[in-house]
């Protein structure tokens, strides 16, 4: 393979972002011409970063780039799109309020004669003809807010081939997309390719790669894990090399002798601000001493009935209550002081406050004990010795408890939330994807708290998009499906991907009554 | 303490914005002087030696004008903490200051005890007025920005109607309210100086809003939802009512701050416009880094400059509006956070390599084992 076939070369890629995390390591990645090419890795795994650099949004610390075989210095989108690159972002860069057709001259308005005001017909044809070229079909005229997720998307890919783009960045274009769709962008993105563009798609969806790539790069905690023809590749193989483990971390426990109700939910209902219903009648119970867990493919309502759970947000039906206790729309503190802990999906939103100190950020849910206070003062050196002990039980590395949250790696910060949730003797513990993008280490050691809290009498609720989590931890599961539960198994022994994955993905369906098992009284 | 070297590299940003900013008044004051020299000295050097000795007038010139500015700073501080850009201290500074004179003037009382109440009530009136804009941001999500900057004018014009209207005293040339009854007034600290037992006041409330800030779970609550508000919220803090409590400690602040000038600097209530101590103490807060320890030092620096100002358009026939441009190079350059990053970039890029190198010598070590 010469080099004149490869149309992006990233050689040595080093990023290290003002906060010191190095989101990139020395990463190398190479495209050829007319080759769709997947970038693979698990969440915080660095692809976003080198995309970014490719596209000109951030600048590499170390490296350098090479585009059609020129080395280019990318310090700006304008320069990218220069290049010829043009990017599809996941959230889309679209002015709502505008027409589909304003929308693609963005910035590159054709002009009236007079040189005043934009000549809006123009736009129009250009809109129609890159439409039909490229067979994306859009309506110029529609307002953006009013059209579908899909249609903007394509939006967006006209948007870059108006600008001249022959390589396209794709970042998780099918994350927001119904199965038709996904199936409908793939064929436009083969018909592009067939036209001589290159794509470069952003994604963890195995069957996607597989389906429509052609050589795909890996990159797990900021490194180069190798490129691959992806045809020679299993999805084994993949995973592993995404991952770094192919041993199923298993968990030790005892069988879960589960007692009263804890959690009771029922008849949860939430429609969405784009329509779109997102709980539709979810009702479960969890039991003292045993983990539910809930799976799922990402979005499809898991997200916001835990929202609901602790008040991030409001049902428009149904109830959930702790104990008795309804908690739907009350304050956190009333919901912590009936005994329920959050572990937030979005730890660097809710799990902490990054430019504060590990201290601070352990005792943010109990600041105001009377434990910790002296009157008006606070009592520091019983922060300080609980602190202390946290940060040991929890194996949280780091300096002292004064160091900056922010700064340590994902792993320790995970453990930092999880200490705070963990000590807090709470009766239920809500666990929102509680080891994303962690090491293995930490993945571990959460695992085992988790275990250990149940078995000792707290009832957990487990909402996770990794199979193996939710299979290895969970007591009993829910697999959620398009804001419904889709299927319900007492017993999780019996479950295996097969099985799981078609009640992921609706092609399976439990009736109601075997659903109304994880009912439990009442 | 962790990352000494980002931290020591904040403190030399921090000397090289004065620096320029200092280059850039100096380049100014040789355009604009007829003896730049002789400037110079005046701005640098003469607020505190004159003709070869210790200017001891000037030096506690410079300590009394710190003290409104320390209130304001603590003020600003307290607020931005939170998050909170309400810029209505130069308001509540001047109703603190006005009420405090009414008392001063029309409810006789002991010594002592008369300054004491009066400095009360202006404090009580500058938390009371920073409801508004706190309240509408919560309940409305309002700026407090907006609100706050409009309101110092609605409290100006009215103070200014009541000054006019109902209660000047007809017998003065100027537009000014009856003398302050003499136990209304704060006794200077040293006699026949500006500066007052306000100053001493100053530094208590710094310690005081030091310990509040670091020290109880107000303070606490207040710093963490400035940093990360959805967070609070999560951790289970009632973040409505803290930002309203973050405004309403920042008003009493500069109320109090407002109270205290007036009745340790001057007899009679003349101020005719917005005092501009409101505006200095953001400057001072941002110089402090929102660390109210920081606080007097700030200030003491403003002070010190805004004196040699003045003795330069007395001495040398510089205009005193310099003080004005230096205050805003220095602003920029400390609020611009870009400004020698790519310096501080490359020293957390070293500190992120060390850290890389560590962590691989360690799972090198590890590796030997498995």
């Amino acid at each position: 393979m010469s080099d004149n076939d490869l149309v992006v070369q990233m050689k040595g890629i080093t990023k290290v972002y003002p906060n010191g995390i190095a989101a990139n390591q020395g990463v190398d990645f190479n495209v050829k011409r007319g080759e769709i090419h997947a970038l693979m890795g698990e969440n915080g795994a660095g692809k976003s970063t080198l995309m970014k650099m490719l596209f000109g949004l951030e600048q590499p610390t170390e490296g350098e780039i090479i585009i059609n075989g020129e080395k280019v210095s990318l310090s700006s989108p304008t320069i990218a799109i220069s290049k010829g690159i043009g990017m599809v972002h996941q959230h889309f860069m679209l002015v709502p309020s505008l027409t589909v057709a304003e929308n693609m001259v963005l910035g590159m308005e054709p002009k009236q004669g007079n040189k005043l005001f934009i000549n809006y017909k123009k736009a129009v044809e250009i809109t129609e003809e890159y439409s039909k070229k490229y067979n994306l079909y859009v309506d110029p005229h529609a307002k953006v807010r009013d059209i579908p997720v899909g249609m903007k998307q394509k939006v967006e890919i006209l948007k870059a081939l108006v600008r001249g783009a022959r390589i396209l960045i794709l970042d998780e274009p099918t994350a927001v997309l119904t199965t038709q769709e996904t199936e409908e962008l793939f064929k436009e993105l083969i018909h592009l390719k067939e036209q001589g563009y290159t794509l470069i798609f952003i994604s963890h969806k195995l069957n996607e790669i597989k389906q429509i790539t052609d050589r795909l790069t890996i990159l797990r905690g900021g490194k180069f894990m190798g490129v691959h023809e992806t045809a020679e590749i299993s999805k084994e193989e993949i995973s592993h090399l995404m991952v770094g483990r192919d041993v199923v971390l298993s968990v030790e426990k005892e069988q879960a002798q589960p007692t009263d109700v804890v959690l009771r939910v029922r008849d949860l209902e939430y429609t969405n601000e784009w329509n779109k219903k997102m709980l539709d009648k979810i009702s479960f119970d969890v039991r003292k001493g045993e983990i539910l867990g809930i799976a799922g493919v990402e979005g499809n309502g898991q997200r916001e009935l835990v929202e609901m759970l602790f008040n991030l947000n409001v049902p428009d039906n149904g109830s959930a209550k702790v104990n008795g206790k309804n908690v739907l729309g009350r304050p956190q503190r009333e919901i912590r002081d009936m005994g329920v802990s959050l572990i937030p999906e979005d730890r660097m939103t809710f799990g902490i406050a990054g430019a504060g100190t590990i201290e601070e950020n352990l005792m943010s849910d109990r600041a105001a004990n009377k434990k910790y206070n002296n009157g008006p003062l606070f009592n520091l050196k019983a922060m300080h010795e609980d602190s202390d002990q946290l940060i040991k039980d929890y194996n949280v590395l780091c300096k002292s408890r004064k160091q900056q949250v922010g700064m340590l790696s994902g792993g320790n910060i995970q453990k930092v939330v999880v200490a705070r949730e963990f000590s807090s003797d709470p009766i239920l513990i809500i666990a929102d994807q509680p080891t994303r993008g962690i090491d293995v280490s930490a993945i571990e050691f959460i695992h085992k708290k988790l275990v250990q809290l149940s078995r000792e009498g707290a009832a957990v609720l487990l909402v996770s998009a990794d199979l193996n989590e939710v299979m290895e931890l969970s007591d009993s599961l829910i697999i959620m499906n398009n804001g419904r539960i889709a299927a319900y198994f007492e017993d999780t022994s019996v479950l295996n991907d097969t099985i799981m994955g078609e009640y992921m993905l609706g092609l399976k369906q439990q009736s109601d009554e075997e659903i109304r098992g994880v009912l439990h009284g009442e | 303490m962790e990352n000494k070297r980002q931290n020591m590299f904040e403190i030399f940003r921090g000397f090289i914005a004065i620096a320029i900013a200092i280059l850039v008044a100096f380049i100014l004051i040789v355009i604009c002087a007829d003896d730049p020299g002789k400037a110079l000295e005046c701005l640098l050097i003469r607020p505190i030696i004159s003709n070869g000795a210790l200017n001891v007038k000037s030096i506690f010139t410079i300590l009394a004008r710190m003290t409104p500015i320390i209130f304001t700073g603590l003020a600003v501080c307290v607020m931005f903490s939170a998050n909170q850009f309400n810029l209505g201290g130069e308001g509540a500074v001047m109703l603190g200051g006005f009420i405090a004179a009414l008392i001063a003037i029309y409810l006789p009382m002991a010594t002592g005890v008369h300054a004491l109440v009066a400095i009360l009530a202006g404090t009580i009136v500058g938390g009371l007025v920073m409801i508004v804009p706190a309240v509408i941001k919560v309940k409305l999500k309002a700026s407090e920005m907006v609100c706050s900057l409009m309101m110092n004018y609605v409290i100006m014009f009215t103070i200014l109607h009541f000054l006019n209207n109902v209660f000047p005293d007809r017998s003065k040339g100027a537009t000014q309210t009856y003398p302050f009854l003499e136990t209304a007034l704060i006794p200077k600290m040293v006699p026949n100086t500006e500066l007052a037992w306000g100053f001493v006041a100053a530094i208590i409330a710094t310690i005081l809003v030091a310990f509040f800030m670091y020290r109880t779970r107000w303070g606490y609550s207040i710093r963490m939802i400035g940093i990360n508000e959805s967070f609070s919220k999560y951790s289970g803090m009632k973040v409505g009512g803290i930002i309203i409590l973050s405004q309403v400690i920042g008003g009493m602040l500069a109320g109090m701050g407002g109270a205290i000038e007036m009745l340790g600097r001057y007899n009679t209530f003349l101020w005719k416009d917005l005092p501009g101590y409101g505006w200095t103490g953001i400057t001072v807060a941002i110089l402090a880094k929102n660390n109210p320890v920081m606080i007097p030092l700030a200030a003491l620096f403003i002070s010190y400059l805004n004196r040699g100002c003045e003795l330069m358009s007395i001495y040398a026939g510089v205009p005193a509006e310099m003080i004005d441009i230096i205050q805003a190079v220095i602003f920029l350059f400390f609020a611009a956070e870009h400004f020698l990053s790519g310096t501080r970039q490359k020293i957390v890029v070293k500190d992120a390599k060390e850290e890389m190198q560590k962590k691989e010598l360690a799972t090198a070590g590890e590796g030997g084992n498995a």
